[in-house]
C-alpha cells in the first residue's frame, strides 16, 4: 500500500471503508511527518494537534459504527490562515492580526466540519494574500518541497508546500489574482479556482471583494472534485454567493476527453508574455496529449493578456487599498515591505480609474464567454517561468507578474492548475484549463483526462 | 489620486501626505514612490478608454424581498 502520507482523499476513504487504515493512524502519521519536515518547509503557522486527534477519534468511532458521513469523513485538511476557524487566530500571516481570534467558523469551515473533515491546522501564506515571500514577518515564509532554496508560489504558499510534501492530503486556498493556481503550479499539485460565487467567502479575510475566490488544493483532480462537493453551495450571508444547485462535480471524471473542444490560447505565452522555453514545450505537450485522448484542440484568441491583467490589477489595487487604508496610515511598519508596496498602490488611483476598469471588465467577461462558443474548455499557460530562489528579489519581482491566471479572477470563470512537466533542474511546470462559468463538471472532466494520460501527478519531490 | 508616470519623488510624497500616508512617507519613502510608480504602470497597460457611458460591472441590483 502507498505510504499513508501520500494517499489521496479518495484512497483514504477506500482504506477507511476496508479497515486498512484508521483516522487516528493517519492523523498521527501526518503529525509525525509535519514534525519531521515542517521545520524546513514552514508550511504551517499552527498545528492543532489535540483538536485534530480528538476529531480523528470521533471520526474513527463513527466510521467503525457504520455512521460514515461521506467521502471526506475522517480526512485531514490544512486551512490557509486567512480563513476563520472559531477559537483560533486568523493572522493572515501578519503582525497586524496576530491576536485576531475568530468568533465563528467561516462558511467553508462549517461545511467541512459537516462533511466530517479533520482540521489539522492553519497554513502559511503571503501576508494578507498579497506581497510575496517575506522575511520581515512574524512567521517565516513557506519553502518549495522540490527545492527548499526556491519559493513555493503564493499566496497560498503553505497550502502548496504542505500538499507537495505529503503533510496533508487536502488544503484550502484563496485566489484573487492566481493565489491557488500559482502555488499549485510551482509545487506540482492541483489547484482549482471555482466560478466566482460558487463557494462562500464569508469568514475569509478579503483582499479584493469582487475578485476573491476560495477553492480546493489537492494532489489529484478527483480530490479537487470531492473537496468542491463539500465546500460549494449558496450562502445567503455572502452577498456574492450564487444560488445555483450544486451537482456532483466529479460526475464526468471518467468520461475522457473524446469529443471535447479545447481552445488553446497560444498568444498568452507565445507573443503577449513569451514563456520560458521549457514552459512553452510543456504546453505543446499538453495539447498533444489531449489530442491523443480524442479532444479537438484549436487555437483561440482572447483580449491581450497585458490588458486583461491590467484591468484585474487595477480593481485589485483599488479594492485592497480600501480595505487596508487605515492600517497603512497608522501602522505602515507592521507590514512586510513587499506587502506595503503592493497595498499602497491603490492610493494612487482615482475613483474614475476604478469605474473605467469595471467598464472594461464587462467587455472582457463577454469576450471570454464568446470564446466558449467554439470551445468547451480553454488551455492556457499558468506561470510563464519555473520557480526561482526564494531570496532572489529581482527575479521574484519579475516572474511573479508573468502569468496568465488573473484574467479569470477578472471574469470569474473556473480555472484549474495541473502539473504538466519538470524542468531540467527538477522543478514542476503547470498548465491551466479554464471552463465555462458554472461548468466545473466539464472542466474537471478535461483535467482528469489529461491527468490520467500524463500521470505527472504521481511525481513526488525529493524530500 | 492618480500620479503621472513621470511625476517626481517629492511630488509623489507630497501627494501621499495629502492622502494621509504621512507615516509611510516619513518611514518608507521609497515604498511610497514605488507604489505610485506601480499605479502609473497599471494605468498605462489599460485598454484605450472606452465609451464613458458604458455600464460598469457589476450592475446595480435591488435585493429580492425575502
Amino acid at each position: 500500500m502507498t505510504e499513508a502520507h501520500w494517499l489521496t482523499a479518495g484512497e483514504i476513504g477506500s482504506a477507511y471503508a476496508a479497515r486498512r487504515l484508521s483516522p487516528v493512524e493517519l492523523v498521527q502519521a501526518l503529525l509525525n511527518r509535519i514534525s519531521a519536515l515542517d521545520p524546513q518547509l514552514n508550511a504551517f503557522i499552527r498545528v492543532d494537534i489535540e483538536a485534530a486527534l480528538d476529531a480523528a477519534r470521533d471520526a474513527e468511532k463513527d466510521i467503525v459504527a457504520g455512521r460514515a458521513r461521506g467521502p471526506l469523513h475522517g480526512v485531514p485538511i490544512g486551512i490557509k490562515d486567512i480563513i476563520d476557524v472559531a477559537g483560533l487566530p486568523t493572522t493572515c500571516h501578519s503582525k497586524i492580526l496576530l491576536d485576531n481570534i475568530a468568533a465563528e467558523d467561516a462558511a467553508v469551515i462549517s461545511r467541512l466540519r459537516a462533511a466530517g473533515a479533520i482540521l489539522l491546522g492553519k497554513l502559511s501564506l503571503h501576508e494578507f494574500a498579497t506581497g510575496g515571500p517575506s522575511f520581515d514577518l512574524p512567521f517565516p515564509p513557506a519553502r518549495n518541497p522540490w527545492n527548499i532554496a526556491h519559493h513555493p508560489g503564493g499566496s497560498s504558499s503553505g497550502s502548496g508546500a504542505a500538499l507537495a510534501a505529503g503533510l496533508v492530503p487536502l488544503a484550502l486556498g484563496t485566489d484573487t489574482g492566481g493565489s491557488i493556481r500559482n502555488p499549485a503550479a510551482i509545487c506540482g499539485i492541483v489547484g482549482l479556482k471555482p466560478t466566482y460565487g460558487l463557494v462562500s467567502r464569508r469568514g475569509v479575510f478579503p483582499l479584493a471583494f469582487t475578485l476573491d475566490h476560495i477553492g480546493p488544493m489537492t494532489r489529484c483532480v478527483g480530490d479537487a472534485a470531492l473537496l468542491l462537493d463539500a465546500i460549494a453551495g449558496h450562502d445567503a450571508r455572502d452577498p456574492g454567493s450564487v444560488p445555483v444547485s450544486c451537482s456532483r462535480f466529479g460526475a464526468d471524471l471518467e468520461r475522457g476527453a473524446r469529443g471535447l473542444r479545447i481552445g488553446f490560447v497560444r498568444h498568452f505565452h507565445e507573443t503577449d508574455l513569451p514563456a520560458d522555453p521549457e514552459v512553452a514545450r510543456a504546453l505543446d505537450d499538453v495539447s498533444r496529449v489531449l489530442t491523443q485522448e480524442g479532444a479537438e484542440v484549436r487555437t483561440i484568441t482572447l483580449p491581450p493578456l497585458r490588458e486583461l491583467s491590467a484591468v484585474q490589477r487595477l480593481i485589485m489595487q483599488a479594492e485592497s487599498w480600501a480595505i487596508h487604508a487605515s492600517w497603512l496610515r497608522e501602522r505602515p511598519g507592521d507590514y512586510a515591505r513587499a506587502t506595503r508596496r503592493k497595498l499602497m498602490i491603490g492610493a494612487f488611483h482615482s475613483a474614475a480609474d476604478y469605474v473605467h476598469a469595471q467598464q472594461h471588465r464587462l467587455q472582457m467577461i463577454a469576450a471570454v464567454d464568446d470564446a466558449f462558443r467554439d470551445a468547451d474548455v480553454l488551455l492556457t499557460a499558468n506561470a510563464m517561468d519555473p520557480a526561482c530562489r526564494i531570496d532572489d528579489e529581482d527575479t521574484l519581482a519579475r516572474t511573479y507578474a508573468r502569468q496568465a491566471r488573473s484574467p479569470f479572477n477578472l471574469t470569474g470563470h473556473p480555472a484549474i492548475a495541473l502539473m504538466c512537466g519538470l524542468t531540467k533542474t527538477g522543478l514542476p511546470l503547470s498548465a491551466q484549463l479554464v471552463g465555462r462559468a458554472h461548468d466545473e463538471v466539464t472542466l474537471l472532466r478535461a483535467a482528469a483526462a489529461y491527468e490520467r494520460a500524463s500521470e505527472w501527478h504521481r511525481h513526488r519531490p525529493p524530500i | 489620486m492618480p500620479v503621472k508616470a513621470n511625476e517626481s519623488g517629492p511630488d509623489v510624497l507630497a501627494l501621499a501626505r495629502k492622502i494621509g500616508l504621512e507615516k509611510a512617507v516619513h518611514e518608507f519613502p521609497d515604498d511610497v514612490i514605488a507604489a505610485a510608480q506601480a499605479a502609473a504602470r497599471t494605468r498605462s497597460d489599460l485598454p484605450a478608454t472606452n465609451n464613458p457611458a458604458d455600464e460598469p460591472w457589476p450592475p446595480m441590483r435591488v435585493r429580492t424581498p425575502s
